[in-house]
């Protein structure tokens, strides 16, 4: 796996806890209890709750000014705002040249997708042409790259909670060819009613929420690097994944784990990585509850910043919903 | 890549010293100012990547045999899109390039759950594994799919089923996990016998091209030695919207790319994978060689092309410059040629800004105007009928052409042509400004 070695060298986060990295750190470190909300849906009420975290409302100087922005779904502005500071956190006041964007989701703009589909149903001569291209997968990435004028390699990646690890093997793809001398690699999600449901159907526990967290990788630079990685270890059913996931626990001082509070899902995790110790553990999901396509992100947004503060590894546990497991040792 | 305490001097490293040696062999361009951003370069040393399986599912036909016979009778593809996909009442547009699926096709997954792309994609996989002389995905270190919709149709599902009735319902928990592209591509890997990473590349309209081009470079870098990569898309009803609702799609059903009064494109859906093998690896023989990948964006508008076609001159400049070639040993270009205003104009005008003098030689067809713009899938898909062409030793028509538009100056291709074709290049451009271009040569059989 060549991603050993990328160096991150910035990081940037929004998240339930606020809009910058530190604010989930400090969340995180305190174990805040985050506010939960009861996810509204359109038309009738369900007759389930539907718990979700939401972002909190952007703070002035995190709202990003530039016409692209003007009607974007949320995702693009967590990203958007996680990537700026991941580049000031690197030491980056203008956006370098030669920069490369991964931009890893499991849903993407799921608000502009469900509402343009009800415009469809509804009557299909009057669907919004202003809200279809925000619907496209890629329409993130696109803004990120408008915004920093990234007219390099822009790429979108769709898969499981840990797909930025694919991301980050990328990134090291194009950072050896000189495809780009240094890579934004980001996760993103935004809540919606859908997702939020859909999640309840995997456990009625679970909580839905929403952010983005990104890193600034490069071949070389001061950031901790990634020293190991356990993976992918590809499964095809959970209990392929529960058989798998022993082999992910590497050892470290600090843990970032999977855990979701949910028993029955934590178990094979906690199995997993019982028999190392560690000075330190933190459950951000515990806090945050589920993002899907950000969730691994922010892990390693929070492994990064504790990496660099307290000098020393930190393992990220990343077992994954649906493909593949992964952990790798930052330090 | 090493350790930090390996590494060293940044200036000195593997790395460094190759984007030193290729800044210095990047020409400056008197069409499009010097670009930012680099790629590889002709290098002796570079990887040679063999083509030695390819797939291909189109509105054409299921398999290389089907689209060739097809391509040389210069037969469209375009029908009313039937009721049992969605209904059209309301759009505008009402046709589209549509595949017709064997009854049966056995799938790993739940029938009402295997999206009609994933049903394309692996008839493409079984293709490309049977002419690769594989049953299975063994012996691949790398899956790189392109969708921009992924199975789309089960999220609709998911949604219409959910605004119906506020309850819970049986079956929604399989739709959401199916609707997930990677999910549906993981069981086929699951039955194809194979375990490994799985990328699903969403770049619009470049995916497709995009998870080739990665795949190359995934070999090049030294990270694998043998990838499968290739695109998909079905139809779907919220994309056919979408496009009508851009107003891009021809309300006559007919797309005409490159002609003076073309109104639009048409939908079509597909599927498209290659096995690209290193040389010293290669354990089948060769269809042909990938040389060349570029990709960059283009900044100008989420969903219009910049006029002068700049990322596109940049990526065609970038990719023939990594083949060692210039323009002028291009034979053959299948074009991103949709159909509409604004993207025609712009690839002709870059076509003529990167090739120059040599614009009038270069034969250039629009394959969309046969099938429709398979979006996820077009890249794959049209890379493959690159292949074909240098296999066969033909061009493929671009259809339905009237008066041509005086943007126009290279050999626009209007009928089946029997012609040498040693390099043949391939532009793919997406929304969100995502500009991919892949250069692939003959290999002699």
């Amino acid at each position: 796996m060549n991603a050993i070695g990328l160096h991150i060298n910035g990081v940037g986060a929004v998240s339930a806890a606020g809009w910058s990295s530190e604010e989930l750190l400090r969340a995180v470190r305190d174990k805040v209890e985050l506010p939960v909300t009861n996810c509204p849906r359109p038309g009738a009420e369900r007759p389930w709750p539907c718990p979700v975290r939401t972002v909190p409302p952007a703070p002035p100087e995190k709202q990003v000014r530039h016409p692209r922005f003007r009607r974007v779904s949320a995702i693009s502005r967590y990203a958007a705002a996680a990537c700026l500071e991941a580049l000031k956190d690197a030491g980056f006041d203008t956006p370098p040249p030669r920069l490369g964007i991964l931009f890893v989701m499991m849903n993407g703009c799921v608000n502009y997708t469900g509402r343009f589909y009800q415009e469809v149903l509804d009557n299909p001569a009057q669907a919004s042409p202003l809200i279809f291209p925000e619907t496209v997968f890629n329409a993130p990435a696109s803004h990120i790259a408008a915004l920093l004028g990234a007219d390099g390699a822009v790429t979108t990646i769709i898969g499981n909670s840990n797909a930025i690890m694919e991301a980050l093997d990328m990134a090291a793809v194009w950072l050896s060819c000189g495809v780009c001398d240094h890579c934004l690699v980001v996760g993103a999600e935004e809540c919606d009613w859908l997702s939020a449901e859909a999640l309840t159907y995997y456990h009625e526990a679970h909580i839905a929420t929403e952010g983005a967290g990104a890193l600034l990788v490069s071949a070389t630079g001061k950031g901790p690097s990634i020293q190991r990685i356990a993976g992918p270890l590809p499964f095809h059913s959970w209990k392929e994944r529960g058989e798998l996931i022993p082999q992910l626990a590497l050892p470290a001082s600090i843990l970032i784990d999977d855990h979701n509070g949910i028993a029955k899902h934590d178990a094979a995790e906690a199995a997993a990585w019982s028999q190392l110790t560690f000075q330190a553990r933190h459950s951000p999901k515990k806090l945050l509850g589920e993002s899907m396509g950000a969730s691994a992100a922010l892990q390693l947004v929070l492994a990064t910043l504790e990496s660099r503060d307290q000098k020393t590894s930190v393992a990220v546990s990343m077992p994954g919903c649906n493909t593949a497991a992964y952990a790798c040792v930052l330090g | 890549m090493k350790s930090t305490a390996e590494a060293p001097p940044p200036d000195q490293t593997e790395f460094a010293v190759r984007i030193r040696e290729a800044k210095s062999r990047v020409p400056h361009s008197s069409v499009s100012p010097p670009p930012r951003f680099l790629f590889l370069v002709p290098d002796s040393n570079l990887q040679r990547i063999a083509i030695t399986g390819a797939g291909i599912v189109s509105p054409l036909g299921i398999g290389w045999k089907a689209n060739e016979a097809s391509f040389e009778a210069d037969r469209m593809a375009f029908r009313p899109v039937p009721p049992e996909l969605f209904g059209v009442e309301g759009f505008v547009a009402k046709t589209a390039g549509i595949v017709d699926l064997p009854p049966k096709v056995p799938m790993p997954i739940k029938t009402c759950y295997a999206d009609r792309g994933s049903v394309m994609l692996m008839l493409a996989l079984r293709e490309a594994l049977a002419q690769s002389g594989r049953s299975t995905m063994e012996g691949i270190d790398a899956v790189i799919i392109g969708t921009s919709a992924g199975a789309m149709s089960l999220g609709e599902t998911y949604f219409e089923t959910a605004v119906s009735d506020p309850g819970r319902h049986r079956r929604q928990l399989s739709r959401a996990e199916h609707y997930q592209p990677q999910r549906q591509m993981n069981e086929i890997a699951a039955e194809l016998g194979w375990r490994g990473p799985i990328i699903i590349v969403s770049n619009a309209c470049a995916s497709g091209a995009n998870a080739i081009g990665w795949g190359v470079e995934m070999i090049r870098s030294g990270r694998a030695k043998r990838v499968l990569a290739g695109g998909y898309d079905a139809l779907a009803k919220l994309v056919f919207a979408g496009f009508d609702s851009l107003k891009a799609l021809a309300p006559s059903g007919i797309p005409r790319p490159f002609d003076a009064a073309r109104d639009g494109l048409a939908l079509g859906e597909g599927a498209a994978v290659m096995i690209l093998e290193a040389e010293e690896v290669r354990q089948a023989d060769a269809l042909a060689d990938v040389t060349g990948y570029a990709t960059a964006t283009d900044l100008h508008h989420l969903t219009q092309p910049d006029p002068l076609g700049n990322a596109a001159i940049r990526t065609m400049t970038q990719a023939t410059l990594q083949s060692g070639l210039t323009p002028a040993d291009i034979d053959y270009i299948n074009s991103h040629g949709t159909g509409t205003p604004f993207n025609d104009v712009a690839e002709a005008q870059a076509i003529a800004a990167w090739a120059g003098e040599a614009t009038s030689r270069i034969a250039v067809s629009s394959t969309k105007s046969a099938m429709g713009h398979l979006l996820g899938g077009a890249g794959a898909v049209e890379a493959v009928i690159c292949l074909m062409a240098l296999r066969g030793q033909w061009m493929p028509a671009s259809l339905n052409v009237r008066e041509v538009d005086p943007a126009v100056k290279f050999d626009l291709v209007r009928t089946f042509r029997r012609a040498k074709v040693e390099h043949a290049l391939t532009n793919s451009f997406g929304f969100g400004g995502t500009n991919a271009t892949l250069v692939m040569k003959r290999r002699s059989a």
